[in-house]
């Protein structure tokens, strides 16, 4: 897909007419090919509001349908599964919560754009330690708890069970692997520790 | 403190603690679902597709007019039930299938419950799919249109209670099925009173103690986070479907049934799916038929993708159980008469099969050692989300008052309820007390530490002021053995060994999280085992394609796992026979004279490597393809327990479990982190449904309220105790590894050993799930 592709082809439960209808107010309706600029995975990319996007597209939807990051996943598309969550200028935030136009000049970073190597994508797929099964079965919510718990261990890459808990409290896994994929945060402190406080 | 399980019999791979096979794949987000594929990107042109859901709980459509929407720019096409396409289609229920299999329309398993009219004018629940499909360039222009469309319903009295859908005069849901809202008896299900053994009567009249009890089960929704998706793509006269079904050809054969199309000209592709824990039944939705019809309209792809709201389309039914158990003084039931009444919801769907089907699989099984035995069940239609099968079928709602009686007789009794299990429950073909049964109750009383927590109900110390402890577990027999498996008819797998050495295996069935792709790499490497190769070398096609000519093995029973590792033991050994034939010649012996181990053929005084014997031919692989039904060998089953230990705030109600002990006797345990994973996670949706998640519906509107994740309130990290995932290998099935599905049975015990907890803890029963505070305090007389 060319970044001219016609709006049609973004999609997005959100775009429905009542939440188009609350947010067409004068903040949010840029007018016609206002550009933005949005850094994602370490390239600054700019689109222009109107052409590649709406300004009532959601990021998790402009990610998704427009950039081909299927990574993140719209799940409830209201802020309640974080199973959209991405890193914005290094904080965890649920992608459906924001307009892609909010992201205008800020650093987005998605589960494509970890490295190979990521100790916390690492740590989640080898999770099986006895006990505890494994850090993911369906994989549906995977990148969500992994971007979360990413952000995390940038802040503090030695957390506590507690703290690893409250800050993935926002995450539905419904295949229940919460025991699991505490284990795999608590395994990524421990690479990134021992790769020399790396992350 | 979790301690790793043992094999009973050691193996090289079968059994073993290790990741995933796709576990990279999905830590990095790389795994694709069917949201991820049905894009512009895949499928150029792609249009979005939304229909009308009554807003009602009971509605007729009086008048409709599209001509608004039709005329907004974006909407391709508009499919209403007044189009021939729509009105010609056969009504239809689940049931594709006479258990696990597929069958014909002809065959279906409930041919007399066929309640669904696909895009109908009537519509008998707030959320059913009715009267108007619309395609359209954008999911935002469909939604606007389908706003577009004027309706004029005509509101129809209702029904949400199945107490209220029984008494003569209640608004009939399906009057053509059912005259008085009760299913009438089938030829699977049976009549009413669906079972009977010895007399009841004359057992309550010989015993010496003689109680009774009620219990209701709410029912809760699957909630897999990966709503239902499907693209449907034509290609002159051909459709394929892309889905998140977990059941691509029980799918096929719905589509090429209801559509009246050829077979070979329907594809039905699935690849990974988002959690189905048994949602919509089978591989029989409606959508799959309109999505179909606007594609075939349009000449387009058109995808069909279910909002958060929608995904909120079926449950497990809710049940009414009544019990009444008699036992003599020594601990002996006498007589057993256990009555239920299911609210089916508004469509029959599975609903027999968890009200009657299972239960009497569950009695032939557990409760084969009491003499006087009756069961009856009514299956109610009522204008609420319709049942269907959610982790298990039947055996939740079974569980609750099982449970529950055996903690009330014991009590009655002055026993211990293990010592009341042990005496009375086990299989018909093994002896009592059960080693299984037995097993699994002494281990979970250890870990959880029965002896030392357990006390007198209500009587145990104040913990902070105004907290009350308490143990209490609960058993069920595990589900499905290989006998149990036999109407799923056969199972098909197939291997290819490449000339390299290394080896594909295709054993059809979609993945959708519970492990058996895993399982069945793990068995295929242990099965070739006379090829020295490991898990690596085995690839597995993780795409089911119905255009490859095998039948998928369904994703329900929990079942997968071990039955398609049985087909692979009988695969390879016909591959090895295979290898020695095309060895002898090249060796110079006849095949019989030859042996094969360790990637090695040898004849006497001389040997070839299997690499080399195929790298020196033509380069084609060798394949088998093999078609086995399960064993029909009566093995009786193995037994799971749930123990639970809660704290109860007496002040608040507010019910706290400080942990939980999952023990299962697997038979043999194919993959310990896989299973334990299942043992684990199943929690998350047990204690949703024991304390949390409620389906809510306004009573005077008979609309629901709470169709999304921040009402309908799943646990999180934070809500999860402390479990401990006990695997044992008691019990033997049948065939090479004797093995049983574990994964819906995690879930069946816990609620009901979450209620025999607060009741140790508090001395008052709360036997209506959710076992919300407001419930507790009530039970209390503080509220």
């Amino acid at each position: 897909m060319s970044e001219n592709t016609n709006l049609s082809s973004l999609t997005g439960a959100a775009w429905n007419s009542r939440e188009r209808a609350e947010t067409d107010s004068p903040s949010l309706s840029a007018p016609a090919s206002q550009p933005i600029t949005i850094c994602i995975n370490g390239e600054r990319r700019q689109f222009e509001v109107g052409r590649d996007l709406l300004p009532t597209t959601t990021l998790s939807a402009f990610l998704r349908e427009r950039l081909g990051y299927t990574g993140l996943k719209i799940s409830c598309d209201e802020g309640a599964c974080g199973a959209c969550t991405v890193i914005m200028d290094g904080k965890a935030v649920l992608s459906c919560m924001l307009l892609a136009v909010e992201a205008d000049g800020h650093e987005i970073l998605t589960i494509e754009g970890l490295p190979e190597d990521d100790p916390v994508i690492e740590a989640f797929a080898e999770q099986c330690e006895p006990g505890h099964g494994t850090a993911l079965q369906c994989g549906y919510c995977t990148p969500g708890f992994v971007m979360t718990a990413r952000a995390l261990l940038n802040e503090n890459p030695t957390p506590t069970v507690d703290e690893v808990k409250q800050a993935l409290s926002g995450n539905l896994c419904r295949c229940g692997c919460y025991a699991g994929i505490t284990r795999a945060v608590l395994h990524a402190a421990e690479k990134i520790a021992a790769r020399g406080g790396c992350p | 403190m979790s301690r790793p399980f043992k094999p009973r019999v050691s193996r090289r791979f079968i059994g073993s603690y290790r990741p995933r096979i796709d576990a990279i794949e999905k830590a990095h987000g790389r795994a694709r679902y069917a949201d991820d594929e049905a894009s512009e990107r895949q499928y150029p042109g792609l249009l979005h597709a939304r229909v009308l859901r009554s807003p009602h709980p009971r509605a007729r459509i009086k008048r409709l007019d599209t001509a608004k929407a039709a005329a907004l720019p974006g909407v391709r096409t508009i499919l209403t039930y007044r189009d021939p396409e729509i009105a010609g289609l056969k009504p239809t229920n689940a049931g594709w299938t006479d258990a696990v299999d597929t069958v014909s329309y002809d065959r279906m398993m409930w041919h007399k419950f066929r309640d669904r009219n696909v895009l109908g004018d009537y519509a008998t629940w707030a959320g059913d799919e009715v009267g108007v499909a619309i395609a359209a360039d954008t999911e935002i222009i469909a939604e606007q249109a389908l706003r577009a469309v004027e309706v004029e319903w005509e509101p129809l009295a209702f029904v949400l209670d199945p107490l209220k859908a029984m008494e003569s005069g209640a608004p009939i849901v399906h009057p053509q099925i059912a005259a008085n809202n009760v299913l009438p008896p089938d030829p699977i299900g049976g009549p009413d009173v669906f079972l009977t053994k010895g007399d009841v009567e004359q057992g309550f009249a010989t015993a010496d103690v003689v109680i009774e009890m009620d219990t209701s089960h709410h029912n809760p929704t699957q909630a897999s986070l990966d709503p239902w998706c499907c693209v449907a793509e034509w290609k002159e006269d051909r459709l394929t479907v892309f889905s998140n079904s977990y059941s691509a050809d029980q799918t096929r054969m719905h589509i090429s049934q209801m559509l009246e199309m050829p077979i070979h000209k329907v594809r039905i592709i699935s690849k990974y799916v988002g959690g189905q824990f048994g949602r919509c039944d089978t591989g029989d939705q409606p959508f799959f038929l309109f999505t179909a019809l606007l594609a075939r309209k349009t000449g387009r792809p058109v995808k069909f993708k279910h909002t958060r709201r929608d995904s909120f389309h079926d449950t497990r039914q809710g049940a009414l159980y009544h019990c009444k158990v008699g036992a003599t003084t020594d601990g002996r039931i006498t007589a057993l008469h256990l009555k239920s009444i299911g609210d089916i919801g508004a469509h029959a769907d599975h609903s027999v099969f968890a009200l009657k089907f299972a239960p009497a699989e569950i009695a032939e099984a557990a409760l084969a050692p009491v003499p006087n035995l009756k069961m009856e069940s009514y299956a109610v239609y009522t204008d609420r989300i319709p049942g269907c099968m959610m982790r298990g079928v039947g055996n939740s709602q079974f569980n609750f008052i099982f449970g529950r009686m055996i903690d009330g007789l014991a009590e009655r009794l002055d026993m211990d309820p293990i010592d009341l299990a042990r005496k009375n429950f086990g299989h018909a073909w093994g002896v009592c007390p059960d080693p299984s049964l037995t097993a699994v109750l002494e281990t979970g009383a250890a870990r959880i530490g029965w002896a030392e927590k357990r006390h007198k109900p209500g009587l145990g110390p104040l913990y902070e002021g105004a907290r009350k402890r308490g143990v209490g577990f609960s058993l069920h027999p595990g589900w499905h053995a290989e006998w149990q498996e036999e109407r799923r008819g056969q199972v098909q797998a197939k291997i290819t060994l490449h000339p390299d050495g290394t080896v594909t295996l295709d054993a059809p069935t979609v993945e959708t999280g519970t492990g058996s792709n895993t399982c069945n790499v793990l068995g295929c490497a242990e099965a070739l085992g006379f090829l020295g190769i490991r898990p690596e070398d085995i690839t597995w096609v993780s795409t089911v394609d119905t255009n490859n000519g095998m039948r998928d093995c369904v994703q329900t029973d929990s079942a997968v796992s071990f039955l398609q590792s049985e087909v692979l033991a009988v695969a390879a050994e016909q591959l090895k026979q295979k290898l020695l034939d095309l060895a002898a010649p090249a060796l110079g012996v006849p095949a019989s004279q030859l042996t094969v181990a360790g990637g090695q053929i040898t004849a006497p005084g001389r040997s070839i490597s299997v690499k080399d014997l195929l790298w020196q031919g033509d380069l084609v692989p060798l394949s088998v393809m093999v078609s086995r039904r399960p064993s029909n060998k009566k093995t009786g089953v193995p037994y799971i327990a749930s123990f639970a230990e809660v704290e109860v705030d007496m002040d608040t109600g507010r019910t706290q479990v400080l942990k939980l002990v999952i023990v299962n006797d697997c038979g043999t345990v194919m993959y310990a982190s896989g299973a334990e994973a299942q043992q684990v996670g199943g929690q998350v949706m047990a204690m949703g449904e024991a304390l949390t998640e409620e389906l809510i519906y306004d009573p005077v509107r008979g609309v629901p309220l709470n169709f999304n994740f921040i009402d309908y309130k799943i646990p999180t990290i934070l809500d999860m105790p402390s479990i401990e995932p006990v695997l044992l290998e008691v019990w033997r099935g049948a065939g090479e590894y004797g093995a049983c599905g574990i994964g819906e049975g995690t879930v069946s015990c816990t609620p009901r050993a979450i209620a025999n907890a607060i009741y140790n803890a508090i001395g008052v029963r709360v036997d209506e799930l959710p076992l919300t505070p407001d419930k507790v305090l009530r039970a209390l007389g503080k509220i």
